[in-house]
């Protein structure tokens, strides 16, 4: 059976891809529009040891793991969260519905925390927040190189020029706000005792950053992070700082937080620039 | 000597990110470095600082593994603008990927899927090898592929169609031994043959590694040392060819760097000195 290029080409690939076994995947309706299953063997030949179908299930085999282990390097917690099978469960759907269509497998996970949404795993809203603090850290992971604000450069600023400042935050730089604690459960990942906190419901807010090629987190509390989060928008300081002091409860911060976070923040290099009108 | 002059650049290892504090701590004593050009695309991050160091210091070919030039999909501009733009970054002395095809219909696999030996697929390669070396202003290096099928179809043996594809496209070759070796018992051929009939002048490069014996099938997966047949076909090979930059891979299982350093260097044993005949050292052979 004599196929062009284009044809061999597209049915192989229908072939490696199929979410099934390969005896399912050769016989999909679709994927029999190219090669009829009961003809496979005019178009695979067989080895001294392996019949054609054989042969192609090493690709079938293959594609899935490396997907796997792409996902895996990027979501650790998740996957020793849901366990090898219950990820590996994940991934197989996940890459039917978002596959891979980049030359890198770097942004292959970037759909995943939306694809949570509908996904059937345990505690799933957990899961979800765990996905975007482990997304926002590969992400940064890879950001471009900015220097920060030093010192002189905050310190040049006048006084009175603040009220209509806006501070720009270094390209590597993620703010979240959390549902459950996947922070903790990060660290404890990561820490060898696996001492991992319970999974219920509480609030959290974290920003994530790179500095001298190191990924941080920084825990905050909502005032803190509702105001970097008006700064990150691009309001002026004075806006930000007007909006915060508006706020009610937890969301209102401290007459003398200001100033204590904004040289923590400076000092944690999260500014890149500082703009004035 | 290659018909480009592209220098001998000794014995090499592939950059890989579990190593980075140790080279740039220890700056190691290695020839020259690998690097997959895909890992540092659209990277700003410690990857791309690494890499600039490393180019500092050290020659630097690139490797790719998604050009797909055997795809019946339409070259990617982005990607071989940012390839171009990585290897004027590093001073790449060549880009090399491979005979393959990795997606259609805008998919990935990330799989380096075989091509049938046919006219077809022959006409098809060479255009999209001529338009890849045009825009690159520099011949493509292409790396013979370790695979797991055979299609009907093919008209001829994979040795003749790189041949001939490396004729008719001007490119060089980056000839990975042990993907031959694999190749070899998947589909029941003599190695011998296959580098035997390589045009040497055209090989500007080798590639040595370790593979996994099923029983039934091997398959290329760069995680252990080279075996000893593999070592038989380089030697045969560089008596055809003269030195030639030789890279060891080794990507599963990665060990510690003196480790990896320590297999790649057994590569020496086998280099031809002198114009004299290479052989194979026992103490080198597992």
């Amino acid at each position: 059976m004599s196929l062009p290029l284009e044809r061999l080409q597209r049915w192989m690939q229908s072939v490696v891809v199929h979410p099934g076994t390969v005896e399912d995947a050769v016989a999909d309706p679709s994927v029999e529009a190219d090669v009829p299953k009961d003809r496979v063997g005019e178009v695979i030949l067989p080895s001294a040891h392996l019949a054609p179908l054989e042969r192609l299930e090493i690709y079938h085999a293959m594609y899935p793991l490396r997907m796997e282990e792409a996902l895996a390097s990027d979501y650790t917690a998740l996957k020793h969260f849901l366990g090898d099978q219950g990820f590996f469960r994940l991934v197989e759907g996940y890459v039917q519905a978002h596959p891979s269509r980049s030359f890198t497998l770097n942004p292959l996970g970037r759909h995943l925390p939306e694809y949570l949404a509908g996904a059937h795993v345990k505690k799933r809203a957990f899961c979800q927040d765990l996905a975007r603090l482990e997304r926002a850290i590969a992400e940064v992971f890879e950001d471009e190189e900015r220097p920060a604000l030093d010192e002189q450069a905050i310190a040049a600023v006048p006084a009175e020029a603040w009220e209509h400042a806006r501070l720009r935050t270094i390209p590597a730089f993620r703010l979240l706000a959390l549902r459950y604690p996947a922070s903790a459960y990060l660290d404890s990942v990561n820490d060898e005792a696996h001492r991992h906190p319970e999974v219920k419901r509480q609030d959290g807010w974290v920003a994530v950053y790179r500095r001298g090629y190191a990924v941080y987190r920084h825990d905050l509390g909502r005032a803190a992070h509702d105001l970097l989060t008006d700064l990150v928008a691009g309001r002026t300081v004075g806006e930000a700082v007007a909006a915060a002091m508006r706020r009610r409860g937890r969301a209102r911060p401290q007459a003398d937080d200001l100033f204590r976070w904004f040289r923590q923040w400076a000092a944690a290099g999260m500014f890149a620039s500082v703009e004035l009108p | 000597m290659n018909r480009w002059n592209l220098p001998d650049l000794g014995v090499g290892v592939g950059l890989r990110t579990v190593h980075f504090a140790h080279i740039l701590r220890e700056h190691p004593a290695v020839d020259w470095f690998e690097v997959l050009s895909e890992n540092f695309m659209q990277m700003g991050g410690r990857p791309m600082y690494v890499l600039d160091q490393v180019a500092e210091r050290y020659p630097v070919a690139l490797h790719g593994v998604s050009l797909s030039i055997g795809s019946t999909e339409p070259l990617d501009e982005g990607y071989l603008r940012q390839l171009k733009g990585l290897a004027r970054r590093t001073r790449a002395t060549w880009v090399s990927d491979h005979l393959c095809w990795t997606g259609v219909l805008g998919r990935n696999t990330h799989d380096l899927l075989p091509m049938p030996y046919t006219e077809e697929a022959l006409r098809h390669v060479v255009s999209r090898v001529r338009q890849v070396s045009d825009y690159l202003e520099r011949p493509l290096v292409l790396e013979n592929p370790s695979s797991y099928v055979e299609f009907a179809d093919s008209t001829m043996p994979e040795w003749e169609f790189l041949a001939r594809m490396a004729e008719d496209a001007n490119c060089a070759l980056l000839l990975d031994v042990n993907n031959v070796y694999v190749s070899a018992f998947n589909h029941s051929f003599d190695p011998n043959v296959y580098v035997d009939a390589l045009p040497a002048d055209r090989v500007v490069q080798y590639h040595l590694a370790g593979h996994t014996h099923r029983g039934t099938h091997i398959i290329d997966t760069h995680s252990d040392h080279a075996v000893h047949p593999v070592w038989e076909l380089y030697a045969r090979s560089c008596r055809r060819t003269g030195n030639v930059a030789t890279l060891y891979e080794w990507d599963e299982n990665i060990p510690a760097f003196d480790v990896l350093l320590a297999e790649a260097n057994k590569a020496r044993a086998f280099r031809v000195e002198s114009g004299a005949a290479a052989r194979v050292p026992a103490a080198a052979a597992r």
